[in-house]
């Protein structure tokens, strides 16, 4: 992911207008499958999209359960990953993989596959704090937006303006350097700047669907405005949320690496994959490729998963794609 | 067509102001007191006070933002805390750099669209499975382990270019002027430009795809057109427009300094600026950079939002 492409504009489908609900066909020939089971039956044909999912699912239980013993205060990896032996970095330089360090150690005799694991936990919270954070933020004001349109549409999508204009990660960094480094300021950074992207998403959703008979029905029936927008409206827009949610995963996890590489992230003692590669790439040069290329690679698999599996998502979602 | 544009200058006007209002926030909420910062330790309280008047920190906050946007509409983005420079003259010194890298950059991400097409062409052939493949991987690849990786294969394995610097002499403010400057700019321009040719690759087949189904493309072929018409004349002249259209705003995003690349490969453009004025905490030049970047982001999507608008008519009606 170049400098150009933001977790924000990351998430955005480039080509996609958003989902009209599903239509069911008016004459079933067999029963017609639900969103979700059309959606399956659709990507399990992606052999790319499934790879994404599994690389997923795998990034899920090695980081959450990083998560779960470092809130335990267990242990769950081979070796402590902040323990410091000299006698495994003779020359200052790690020790190239071997049967006891699958992944090598580093410049200070740590075990790297231990410090690649214990990451994992970093990227696991951001990629869903910041996103759960920006996903209040933009479905909230995303569906009342379109639902009220006028002059409240006009304050709220002005405000998201004003956010797509800074370039992504620009405003991110000028963000870190008022909060200063640190694990918290990392998500609050990423989330409050993402939000425009849903909410954008969801308004032109709703916008389509609000004019349809059963919203007419719930408001005859005297729903309240709260009660269509947040339980007849948004659960009808949400298919493309889904896929900016996959994509948008994926840019919180690179943007995160890239503050920690650029050293405004992740503050040592915690590991991240970003913190990794900028503290150790300057023994590339003395020949540890160990060391840089297990964290890269953790980083480029888990981004690659979900772009992926994003990508197959929206295909597998886009109606103008049905056979 | 007159009126898409004044009003979308409108919305630009508007954007701006709320640009202005955040960056000025931002700094507002900066933790310490500038002044005591610029007055330097062992201050007396009285220096300190007289920075602050100086700098009108004493007056109200509307009448300090009305004094920042009054500075920022005369093009003067104040000065450096670390160099006591003004900081429009360090972003003119750094600019041609950070030109030199995008304009490079995008004139290879253009590739992604022969590449696109051709993948779109043989859809669910072999190379079309490889070609997307490899774009979904090397699109998500973060810029900065790619550019770590070139540095090491191309500078320090194969010792073919140089692996930072960057930022001598130029031919028409923008052309690197010896093969020494010109040889810098590869790696990075590489780097930057190959994860967009697989961005803009996966792009372009997605559009090509979904404008050979459409019915208009089908009409043409129904005609008895040969397919080379109907692909390159009717097809590819609205497959294009997305595609630009990402070209477009990359080089508005990259013009503004590309951060990392510029970080990884030591090269003195505007996004390295930045990244050292964060690191002293120099916040004029920090803000003035972002301040720059994104007007001139703005800008682009400005013209290509307009040059769509051109080639699209229904745009402009909306």
């Amino acid at each position: 992911m170049a400098d150009t492409t933001s977790a924000a504009s990351f998430a955005q489908p480039q080509l996609d207008s958003p989902l009209p609900p599903t239509v069911e066909s008016e004459i079933p020939t067999t029963r017609p499958l639900g969103l979700w089971a059309d959606t399956w039956r659709r990507l399990k044909r992606n052999r790319m999209a499934l790879v994404g999912l599994g690389i997923i699912v795998v990034f899920l239980i090695v980081g959450m359960s990083q998560v779960i013993a470092h809130l335990a205060g267990v242990q769950l990896t081979p070796y402590d990953p902040n323990a410091v032996n000299y006698a495994l970095t003779p020359e200052g330089i790690g020790s190239p993989p071997s049967l006891s360090h699958p992944f090598g150690t580093d410049y200070l005799g740590r075990d790297v596959l231990s410090r690649t694991l214990v990451a994992a936990r970093i990227s696991v919270l951001v990629g869903v704090i910041a996103v759960a954070i920006s996903l209040i933020i933009g479905l909230s004001l995303g569906p009342v937006a379109g639902y009220y349109g006028g002059a409240t549409d006009a304050v709220i999508m002005r405000i998201a303006d004003v956010f797509f204009a800074f370039p992504y990660i620009l405003f991110v960094l000028l963000i870190m350097t008022v909060l200063g480094p640190g694990f918290t300021n990392v998500f609050i950074a990423i989330g409050i700047l993402s939000w425009a992207t849903y909410a954008r998403l969801v308004r032109g959703s709703v916008l389509s669907v609000k004019t349809m008979e059963f919203i007419e029905a719930a408001r005859a029936q005297g729903a309240s405005d709260l009660r269509i927008i947040f339980r007849h409206l948004l659960p009808n827009t949400m298919a493309p949320v889904y896929v900016a949610i996959a994509m948008g995963v994926g840019g919180a996890i690179v943007t995160e690496a890239a503050l920690s590489f650029l050293g405004i992230g992740i503050q040592p003692p915690d590991a991240s994959w970003g913190s990794m590669i900028s503290a150790y790439l300057t023994y590339l040069p003395a020949g540890s490729w160990w060391m840089l290329l297990f964290p890269s690679l953790a980083l480029v698999l888990t981004v690659f998963g979900f772009i992926s599996f994003g990508n197959g998502l929206r295909d597998a979602t886009d109606p103008k794609l049905k056979e | 067509m007159i009126a898409y544009i004044v009003r979308r200058l409108f919305q630009l006007v508007l954007v701006l102001i709320g640009v202005s209002m955040i960056t000025f926030t931002i700094m507002f909420l900066i933790p310490g007191d500038p002044a005591v910062t610029l007055a330097g330790k062992g201050a007396t309280p009285e220096t300190v006070a007289r920075i602050r008047h100086r700098l009108a920190l004493d007056k109200p906050v509307y009448v300090q933002y009305g004094m920042f946007v009054g500075r920022l509409v005369r093009g003067d983005l104040g000065e450096s805390y670390q160099f006591n420079r003004p900081v429009m003259q360090m972003i003119k010194e750094a600019l041609p750099n950070t030109a030199q890298l995008a304009i490079a950059a995008v004139l290879i991400e253009l590739l992604g669209i022969p590449l696109g097409i051709y993948s779109a062409l043989r859809q669910f052939t072999f190379w079309d499975t490889a070609l997307t493949t490899a774009a979904l991987i090397i699109w998500g690849i973060p810029v900065f382990v790619l550019g770590l990786f070139m540095q090491w294969f191309f500078g320090l394995k194969l010792n073919l270019f140089p692996i930072a610097g960057g930022g001598g002499e130029t031919v028409l403010w923008v052309i690197p002027a010896d093969y020494l400057n010109l040889s810098c700019l590869v790696l990075p321009a590489v780097t930057l430009g190959l994860i967009e040719v697989a961005y803009i690759s996966y792009m372009q087949r997605a559009s090509m795809l979904e404008v050979i189904r459409s019915d208009y493309v089908r009409t043409a072929r129904a005609k008895g057109l040969p397919e080379r018409t109907v692909v390159l004349k009717h097809g590819l002249k609205n497959a294009l427009i997305p595609v630009m259209t990402i070209a477009g705003i990359d080089l508005g995003a990259l013009m503004g300094g590309a951060i990392l690349t510029e970080t990884v490969f030591s090269r003195p453009g505007i996004g390295l600026m930045i990244y050292t004025a964060i690191g002293s905490l120099d916040l004029p030049v920090v803000a003035g950079g972002v301040l720059f970047a994104t007007l001139v982001y703005v800008i682009a999507n400005l013209v290509v939002d307009i040059g769509y608008a051109l080639v699209d008519p229904r745009i402009r009606y909306e």
